[in-house]
């Protein structure tokens, strides 16, 4: 017979499992409401060239 | 493989191919560097000049707010983090607003000016200096809200095409820019002083952390320092600190030691000083220097009154008040 106690932390376990699984949907690319990344994010970024640079030869 | 180094602010970085420079922002592609966030703001407002905050330019207009992802800075404090410590592909909403597009929005809202604000628009530089080339060819000011680090000669050239500023002086201590803003205090002094030589109006803020920087010994140094570098007519804002982000152990700034850091500057021979993120403070409006008049009285970023005669001058006593005032 399970206490209250044991009773809640089994269902914590239970819930961080279940959050785990979802999270590895995420990861797959699935999308889960509250999980995933949202569902429109705009990622077109400008290749406008900078002003204030050099150029910097690491191997040299 | 070809590096790049971005010489745009004092932190100098050298940036691998694919990857970005401090700031996340400016990024080497193919061994240039590009500025991912031009014509690409995240936040766009329409706010009074009093919020920037200026005082002394163009009292009482709204002005038309822009901002894109990123940062030079990483202030413990920031109160824009979820805009300034990310990149632009981080971001949930990121417009298309080229400089044409840009000067016409803000000219469709009924704003005669522009302001590159909230992030540090120092990481957009480019995105700055062509809307404000082509803002200032229909007729719109361009203000610029900063922590003012840059080097010298991109500011210089920014200049040309800036009408106002209000920089922050986060601390007159070089350990705090270390340790709260991950920065250094010497090219942020070089560049106010920059800023007034280039004849850019030129406002100063100090945001007062509990127990970080509300030594008044500090706050008299660093009074003294504007007083002689920049003149004792600049307009300096001690503005209240609210717990956020990295530094929410610390309480609000207390509004007596607001009032002691205002005695202070005035008494170093500040003219303007004022009180911020304090709704009622008598410390936000101006007064004559010479009379005591009350010229403009301010309840928040509202004008409530304005008793300036249209060319900048005190009613009772005729002096001559430094700004932007038309």
């Amino acid at each position: 017979m399970k206490t209250e106690t044991e009773r809640e932390t089994t269902a914590m376990k239970q819930r961080r499992h279940l959050l785990k699984a979802l999270g590895g949907l995420g990861i797959l690319g699935l999308a889960w409401p509250g999980v995933s990344r949202p569902a429109q994010r705009p990622r077109e970024l400008s290749l406008k060239e900078a002003d204030f640079y050099r150029p910097h030869d690491l191997a040299g | 493989m070809s590096a790049v180094t971005c010489e745009l602010c004092p932190r100098g970085c050298t940036i691998p191919e694919g990857a970005a420079g401090d700031c996340r922002v400016r990024v080497n592609l193919g061994g240039k560097l590009r500025a991912t966030t031009y014509g690409r703001p995240s936040a766009i407002h329409i706010d009074p000049m009093e919020k920037k905050p200026l005082y002394h330019f163009h009292p009482g207009s709204p002005v038309f707010s822009i901002a894109t992802a990123g940062c030079n800075l990483h202030c413990l404090n920031c109160q824009n983090w979820q805009l300034s410590q990310r990149g632009g592909e981080e971001m949930e909403e990121i417009y298309r607003l080229d400089p044409p597009d840009l000067v016409r929005a803000a000219q469709g809202e009924g704003c005669r000016s522009i302001a590159y604000t909230y992030s540090d628009p120092i990481v957009f530089y480019e995105y700055v200096y062509d809307s404000s080339e082509l803002a200032h060819r229909e007729g719109l000011a361009n203000v610029f809200i900063t922590a003012a680090y840059i080097n010298q000669k991109p500011l210089r050239r920014l200049c040309r095409v800036l009408d106002a500023a209000n920089a922050d002086l986060k601390a007159f201590d070089d350990g705090f820019y270390r340790r709260v803003n991950a920065a250094t205090l010497q090219p942020v002094l070089d560049a106010l002083v920059t800023l007034k030589e280039e004849g850019v109006w030129l406002e100063v803020t100090n945001l007062v952390i509990p127990t970080l920087n509300d030594d008044l010994a500090l706050i008299r140094r660093m009074a003294r320092w504007i007083r002689d570098a920049l003149g004792a007519d600049t307009p300096l804002h001690f503005s209240r600190f609210q717990p956020q982000y990295r530094l929410r152990n610390l309480p609000p700034t207390p509004g007596e030691t607001l009032d002691r850091a205002r005695r202070e500057a005035l008494d170093a021979g500040l003219r303007y000083v004022y009180v911020g993120n304090v709704l009622g403070h008598e410390g936000n409006s101006t007064y004559c220097p010479s009379d005591g008049t009350l010229l403009i009285r301010r309840v928040g970023f509202l004008i409530a009154e304005n008793r300036l005669t249209a060319d900048g001058r005190c009613p009772t006593c005729n002096q001559v008040i430094p700004g932007v005032w038309q």
